[in-house]
């Protein structure tokens, strides 16, 4: 166990440090190059393009997902009879892969024979090629990744809601609290750690967008849903530019790792 | 996956919702509810009803009407690629690698809970820094080491680095610290051998987690994309889920590509269906993530 863990997780990670440093090639050969790869990276279009998609994409996948599973934990938390049942049909997408989530909805969004272009059709709008052009395929990508994930943050979220102490509810009720208002100064600064938790773990899922674009865009249209993993995995399996893609590699990291500081501190403050 | 460790603490407590709701919202309620699950439904049953429709007509509408169904789609597909091949790699991998990462997991975290020996603050730290770093991050060194080993497009190329889970170890050194320690230092008095506490006594009381991860980590492989693709680059060596994605680059007949897909969906809908409880109830306790 202790040879695996050292050779398979400790030894890429120190492993991805040094190749950054390096202009490892296919053939083996390499020289020290310091920080060429990561003012190349400054300066590459490519990059850029790569991070501001990325970007984008977590603008709006984060709210939709937080919204998705926050609407769906609200609605299960006030029904006692049949909750079962629907949190298991909330969940089911969970299960299956994203890779057969981007198949299905690659089907569903198709422009000449897609079934959201179907139902479209029948009140005459479209056909929209939604995964066609640059303005549409960020959302609708986002759009299937919700799908296939809210379950989860839906399920950390409903137990949040179930520990929220009913007493506070009931106070607020005897002073003439509506629903919304309970909702909105009992029940959301109670959830906020919580709800805290879901952001970052969905912020730092989206940051590492990969499968549905290789499935459903290949990347496209012109590069339009092209994310940091996809240049990572292009740099590296598609240039073999080993070096290279290692730097990605750790811009990915410290991105990953900002989050989850802001995090800490942002919660920390609060306990 | 750092936030397994930052996650706040949550009790689940079952109680009724508060009472006195006016009658309009007890209406909307099932409604809205209804509403979003046909929402959630309505891909994968449409993924079905394609998959059985006849081939070659329009898919909307026609491949919905439902009285028609064949099973020319899936003899098809099963016909000219090479499912039953991926069908038995996604197997392998996932299999293999429930039954190690169990074992492996179970003796570290036991380890890193209640045994002394030299540098293991050290190491768990180790353990805990590896969390923190995203999988692609290290895909391109994990890669290389394996070429090097000329372990890719094998068995041992896939399976073999998934098993440092720091994950599973972590979890398992959670559960297990919360033992008491009497059970253990009995059984060292009465003389009992490490391996022989650690199946009598250390196995038997971690069912539960087991149990739980077990699931976690098929779901991991099942479903895992990124390293099967790199590592399983000629036809023979794809997974189901990387087998699907070629499929669909190849652009098939619409109702064969879904007769495909509902295929390699059967397995995670058997542990969902078998096993919904422990996966929900792992969630809400732990905050794993597959």
């Amino acid at each position: 166990m202790l040879v695996l863990f050292l050779v398979f997780r400790l030894l890429p990670v120190v492993g991805a440090l040094l190749l950054s440093l390096t202009d490892y090639r296919l053939s083996g050969t390499w020289d020290f190059i310091a920080f060429d790869n990561y003012t190349r990276l400054l300066s590459d279009g490519m990059f850029h393009q790569a991070l501001l998609v990325t970007l984008i994409y977590t603008v709006i996948f984060v709210p939709l997902t937080v919204l998705l599973s926050l609407g769906t934990a609200v609605l299960l938390h006030q029904v006692v009879w049949s909750r079962g049942f629907f949190r298991g049909v909330f969940f089911l997408p969970y299960v299956t892969s994203i890779v057969l989530a981007a198949v299905i909805w690659k089907w569903i969004y198709d422009a000449q024979d897609g079934l959201l272009n179907g139902v479209l059709g029948l009140v005459s709008i479209g056909p929209v090629d939604f995964l066609g052009q640059s303005g549409s395929v960020l959302p609708s990508i986002a759009v299937t990744s919700a799908w296939k994930g809210f379950g989860y943050s839906m399920l950390i979220l409903l137990a949040g809601l179930q520990a929220v102490p009913k007493s506070y509810l009931e106070a607020a009720m005897i002073d003439g609290a509506g629903t919304w208002q309970r909702f909105r100064y009992i029940t959301l600064p109670q959830l906020r750690p919580v709800l805290f938790f879901v952001l970052v773990i969905e912020t730092i899922g989206a940051f590492q967008v990969f499968d549905a674009m290789y499935v459903m865009t290949g990347g496209g249209p012109v590069r339009s849903s092209y994310s940091l993993v996809y240049f990572l995995y292009d740099s590296g399996f598609k240039y073999f530019d080993f070096g290279y893609a290692s730097a990605i590699g750790l811009v990915l990291f410290l991105i990953v790792l900002i989050v989850s500081l802001i995090q800490r501190r942002l919660v920390g403050r609060d306990d | 996956m750092v936030n397994l460790l930052e996650r706040p603490a949550v009790q689940e407590v079952t109680e009724t919702p508060v009472a006195g709701r006016r009658p309009v919202a007890q209406l909307t309620l099932p409604t809205l509810l209804t509403l979003t699950a046909i929402v959630t439904i309505a891909p994968f049953a449409a993924m079905v009803l394609v998959a059985f429709a006849p081939p070659g007509g329009r898919t909307f509408p026609d491949a919905l009407d439902p009285t028609h169904f064949t099973f020319a789609n899936f003899s098809r597909v099963l016909a000219s690629s090479d499912i039953p091949r991926w069908t038995v790699n996604s197997l392998l991998y996932s299999l293999i690698s429930v039954a190690c990462v169990l074992l492996f997991a179970s003796m570290a975290g036991y380890a890193f809970a209640k045994k002394k020996f030299p540098g293991r603050e050290i190491m768990f730290w180790a353990f805990l820094a590896t969390l923190m770093v995203p999988f692609q991050a290290t895909l391109i060194p994990s890669y290389i080491l394996v070429s090097n080993l000329n372990w890719v497009d094998s068995y041992w190329g896939l399976i073999v680095p998934t098993l440092a889970n720091s994950q599973a170890v972590f979890l398992m050194r959670q559960f297990i610290i919360q033992l008491p320690d009497e059970l253990f230092e009995d059984a060292e008095i009465d003389g009992a051998a490490e391996w022989r506490i650690f199946t009598m006594i250390v196995l038997p009381l971690i069912r539960p987690v087991l149990a739980t991860l077990g699931i976690f980590v098929f779901l991991w492989h099942w479903n895992d994309f990124l390293w099967p693709l790199v590592i399983g680059q000629s036809g023979r060596m794809q997974t189901l889920t990387v087998g699907l994605a070629t499929l669909q680059s190849q652009s098939p007949p619409i109702n064969q590509l879904m007769a495909g897909a509902t295929i390699t969906v059967v397995p995670s809908l058997l542990v969902f269906g078998l096993l919904q409880r422990y996966l929900t109830d792992s969630i809400t306790m732990s905050g794993l993530k597959a």
